[in-house]
């Protein structure tokens, strides 16, 4: 299982390192801006034209040296930060990642919060519930001793 | 038979319960809020990066085979106008791209730059011929005039003063009378 694992890492490692293609690079660039006239694809995946001008300028882009950071920030500096598919960590973007998380976190504090009041309620009844239970109980006929018989319990 | 009488629970649940109509009460109001202050589609003036920034350049060739840069329009007021044939909008803002064109062209302090968005040159020359409008209007053959100023689909429209800054960006249909406001509340935009 070990050698498995460590063959494995050595192939995902030496695949890793080999240098991307301009076209690999072009692509994978793309394949994180969206399409400026479809939306709900990327660049990388659409056959609109403005997908296609999206290519060649990244293309350009790529063959002048750019770092893929500064392909992002002329895209992001002439449509703005919703042409990235995987939105910004700061600013008003950054509430994309905060509030599923701030969601997920209320939600879990909110179910602990309700089962430990069930679980509460469950063990330790309260002095109204023993004296109705009491009260129920002294209704009981068996208790007021006139019998009964097990059938019907 | 005996009754057994259960005693009415507090009012937590309820007050739970009213808490959380009154939070998705506001966040109504708010969307609501947020919906019935939004300009009208009517020279609806969208946000953009470029805005209060200089324009970037462009080097294009026009429908009538002249080569034309945006910088040699310095001096006055160019309204960059991306456009198809095929676009209605861009028929509906017509007329009033070629009012405010003839009315700013003869005094010299501002035109209409068109940039073919998606379509064919030959498409646009003869929508041109056929609604007037004797504006340049620039071959965008691979659609990089449109991707350095953001454009998502025709008609869009950039107020650039002469000092060359984007002050207004259009999304839909222009009209005459929106873009001289625009012009009239610019004028103090470093030229």
């Amino acid at each position: 299982m070990g050698v498995l694992l460590v063959t494995a890492f050595t192939i995902s490692t030496h695949r890793d390192s080999r240098p991307e293609t301009t076209q690999a690079r072009v692509k994978r660039v793309a394949s994180e801006v969206r399409c400026p006239t479809c939306r709900q694809l990327s660049a990388a995946e659409s056959d609109a034209p403005a997908a296609e001008a999206v290519r060649v300028a990244i293309a350009k882009r790529v063959e002048q040296g750019e770092s893929d950071a500064e392909i992002r920030a002329f895209l992001v500096s002439a449509y703005g930060d919703d042409i990235l598919l995987k939105p910004g960590g700061s600013g008003v973007a950054g509430l994309v990642w905060a509030l599923p998380v701030a969601a997920f976190v209320c939600a879990v504090a909110g179910l602990a919060l309700a089962f430990r009041r069930w679980h509460r309620v469950g063990l330790d009844p309260t002095a109204d519930d023993r004296a109705l239970v009491e009260r129920a109980l002294a209704g009981l006929p068996s208790a007021a001793g006139s019998g009964s018989s097990k059938g019907d319990r | 038979m005996t009754t057994i009488s259960v005693p009415p629970r507090t009012g937590t649940r309820r007050h739970t319960a009213l808490w959380v109509a009154l939070a998705v009460g506001v966040l109504l109001a708010f969307l609501v809020g947020v919906l019935a202050t939004r300009d009208s589609a009517a020279d609806k003036l969208a946000g953009s990066p470029l805005l209060g920034k200089p324009a970037p350049e462009i080097d294009g060739k026009t429908l009538a085979g002249d080569r034309l840069t945006l910088s040699s329009l310095r001096g006055r007021w160019v309204v960059l106008n991306f456009v198809a044939s095929w676009c209605v909008p861009c028929r509906q803002e017509h007329p009033q791209l070629v009012d405010f064109d003839t009315r700013h062209r003869a005094g010299g302090d501002g035109q209409v730059l068109g940039v073919v968005f998606s379509d064919k040159p030959g498409n646009v020359r003869d929508f041109l011929r056929e609604n007037g409008g004797d504006w340049p209007v620039l071959e965008d053959p691979q659609g990089q005039i449109a991707l350095e100023f953001g454009v998502r689909g025709p008609p869009e429209s950039f107020v650039i003063s002469p000092g060359g800054v984007v002050v207004a960006k259009i999304v839909g249909p222009a009209t005459a009378d929106g873009l001289e406001q625009i012009l009239a509340s610019s004028t103090g935009v470093k030229r």
